[in-house]
């Protein structure tokens, strides 16, 4: 960490940091410019917050060198994660799809798009069962009726699921049906919750929240793998921006970028990233293109009737192109999508 | 136009509303709900501010339904446009490929950079003489001097030039030498300027400003088709968001958006877009993936030691894997990399200003 002083800053003033600094049980290094002094404070501050020298007299700003990050980090961990699921792996070479409604609406219209994702090469089966919807006042998920449904296309199709837990009440019921928990982007700084996932053994998808920045995602993941669940996938899903052509902004740079602090696999979810069926496809190419590890697309066999998120679900026939398209650019940059087990 | 009225407003407001549309030149259409009345205006209104009926009495809100660009749009325009410029096209099934440096700095350190890129795979070439820097008091380029070392790289390796201009002043020196004039981020809403070049007839690259919506982009472009240059290439640079680990945050969402909205060439430059070299292939290639029509990136012989953008500036080595992977890229989408001219070609081009 380094504390940069005022310029006006008094000689009792440092003493009074270099105090702090060896009370924190790191060694300061004192580096005196013509206007400012800067001082080092060296050694593992990862847990240490920069407010303890923030707020003493004469210090003008604290930089963190460090990555406050440990466990995620590639530093800590320099090959890439790799979690089995059923039949496939994630964050190796193979590219996983995850794919299915939004919703669990009924069972028919699960167990139809559940069949239909799989055809067209599905790896896994996604669908929410508890929706953390922007108003109270429209669908708000099928609740444990929709993870029974979840069961039963996990039963047919032989697909692993992933369905979104909302609150840490509703652990004890998930992990009884589900394969992967999903921590939604209004979650990802649910402590409590990323506490009480951590102490399960849960593989756990893990999306970034609207206005999180890199670093918060990593330290959310952080709140999860150091309970001891080792399995985390990060998920890009688009940021708030001052553009409103699309729902949110994919922030494309966020693969390469993740991809080089930390060794855990990297998704993209280019339906909520874009918000429209019509760029979904674009944007999933660019995601692999750029080096993600997997997608979650969301499919409907009936968009227009969608209780949710239907104006940026694609039909069955528009993934089975997109599965198409994602395949060849996965070979373009020496991966392949991962096999489908039967 | 969607006209919204007040809940409480009164009929004398109402008729004034209707008797202004009218004024327009519009046709008024009437739904009156349970809550709100709503006027539709209709007709073109591409011309026709929403502020003109936002300011009269009784008035909640006004939404534009039709695009407020017109020249620049696909509805007006269905099919891609392609511009030929030296020896490639862009806009067409091949994606063509700009690099150089951020700034010219020296003549060697430009011919090397041109050499090294043309040997590489790029179509044309970048540098900038007149540089918009956040400082007043870092390099701010060559200037005039620099023209000449574009000219000289342009003759020596056969590839068009792409310069940005910073203000009007600088217009008649730069028609002599450069063969596609970049309107940086910067200017993306300098009007004075983008209607001056609307008058030429040379070929510009519009760069999208670092906070302008996709919408405000399409307006800056309609400055220079509406005086009568038609050949506007469209340019994502990234965009600023609250997230710092970039310089900027590559709106990869622009490029499909941007293809469905207009029949203009869109390009990405992501060394703007990502700030670090070590991201620059990776969005590169993405941005082919998502359906660009090329790219500019910024390649200097010797990152460290560069006056500007070193950090996010390719080796050419680095270069010469980045047009690689971007060809294999284009060729699974159906498209391909544009032609190299051939030396012959080159040589038998006469360059301009010279």
């Amino acid at each position: 960490m380094l504390i940069i002083m005022h310029p006006a800053a008094s000689k009792e003033q440092i003493e009074n940091v270099l105090a702090a600094i060896e009370r924190q049980n790191l060694t300061a290094h004192l580096i005196q410019g013509v206007e400012q002094t800067v001082i080092g404070a060296v050694g593992d501050s990862h847990s240490i917050g920069k407010e303890v020298f923030e707020i003493l007299p004469g210090v003008a700003a604290v930089t963190r060198i460090s990555q406050p990050y440990k466990l995620a980090s590639r530093q800590f961990h320099p090959k890439n994660s790799i979690f089995p699921l059923d039949g496939f792996s994630i964050g190796g070479e193979e590219i996983a799809i995850i794919a299915g409604p939004c919703s669990v609406e009924s069972r028919e219209q699960l167990l139809q798009t559940a069949l239909a994702v799989r055809q067209a090469g599905a790896n896994a089966l996604r669908g929410g069962v508890f929706k953390p919807r922007t108003s109270p006042y429209v669908f708000q998920g099928l609740g444990e009726e929709g993870l029974e449904y979840l069961a039963e296309a996990r039963e047919q199709t032989g697909m692993p699921v992933i369905a979104e837990v909302m609150s840490v009440a509703q652990v004890e019921l998930m992990v009884k049906y589900v394969d992967v928990l999903q921590v939604g982007a209004r979650n990802m700084q649910n402590f409590s919750l990323l506490r009480a996932i951590g102490e399960t053994r849960i593989p756990v998808l893990l999306k970034r929240g609207m206005s999180a920045t890199i670093e918060e995602l990593l330290m959310a993941s952080e709140y999860i793998l150091s309970g001891g669940n080792q399995r985390v996938m990060l998920c890009e899903r688009g940021i708030r921006t001052f553009e409103i052509a699309t729902r949110n902004t994919t922030d494309i740079n966020a693969i390469p970028v993740l991809k080089s602090l930390t060794h855990l696999p990297v998704l993209l979810d280019p339906s909520h990233s874009t918000g429209f069926s019509e760029f979904v496809a674009s944007v999933a190419k660019a995601g692999v293109a750029a080096g993600a590890d997997g997608l979650i697309i969301e499919v409907h066999n009936d968009p227009a009737n969608a209780l949710s998120d239907g104006r940026q679900s694609l039909t069955p026939e528009k993934f089975a192109v997109l599965v198409k398209q994602v395949k060849a650019v996965a070979e373009a940059v020496e991966r392949r999508l991962a096999p489908i087990v039967h | 136009m969607m006209i919204i009225m007040k809940p409480g407003s009164t009929q004398v407001e109402l008729e004034h509303v209707l008797d202004h549309i009218r004024e327009n030149g519009l046709t008024p259409h009437l739904s009156i709900g349970e809550d709100h009345t709503v006027i539709g205006a209709i007709g073109d209104t591409h011309a026709i501010p929403t502020a003109l009926f936002e300011v009269l009495d009784g008035v909640e809100s006004v939404i534009r339904i039709s695009q407020p660009y017109k020249l620049a749009s696909r509805q007006f325009h269905p099919k891609n446009s392609i511009f030929p410029l030296d020896g490639f096209n862009v806009g067409g099934d091949e994606i063509a490929i700009i690099a150089g440096p951020c700034s010219v700095e020296s003549r060697e350190q430009l011919l090397d950079t041109a050499q090294a890129v043309r040997s590489a795979g790029a179509h044309a070439l970048r540098g900038g003489v007149f540089k918009p820097r956040t400082s007043p008091y870092t390099f701010q380029g060559l200037g005039e001097d620099g023209l000449e070392l574009v000219a000289e790289a342009r003759q020596l390796t056969g590839m068009p030039v792409v310069v940005e201009i910073t203000s009007i002043t600088q217009l008649d020196i730069m028609l002599k030498y450069v063969d596609v004039f970049q309107i940086g981020a910067r200017n993306m809403q300098n009007f004075a300027l983008l209607s001056e070049i609307g008058k030429t007839q040379t070929p510009v690259l519009l760069k999208r400003g670092m906070s302008a919506t996709i919408e405000e982009l399409l307006m800056a472009s309609e400055y220079i088709l509406s005086g009568g240059n038609q050949r506007v290439i469209l340019c994502e640079r990234g965009i600023r968001t609250f997230e710092t680990a970039t310089r900027n945050t590559t709106d990869i969402n622009a490029i499909p958006v941007l293809k469905a909205l207009t029949h203009l060439p869109v390009i990405l430059d992501p060394s703007h877009s990502t700030g670090h070299a070590d991201y620059v292939t990776a969005i590169a290639r993405a941005a082919i993936a998502a359906g660009a029509d090329g790219l500019i990136v910024e390649v200097h012989p010797d990152p460290a030691h560069a006056l500007s953008d070193g950090r996010q500036s390719l080796k050419p080595e680095k270069f010469v894997e980045l047009v690689k992977q971007v060809g294999q890229i284009a060729e699974v989408i159906g498209r391909k990399l544009a032609p190299l001219a051939t030396t012959e070609a080159t040589q038998t081009h006469t360059s301009k200003g010279i």
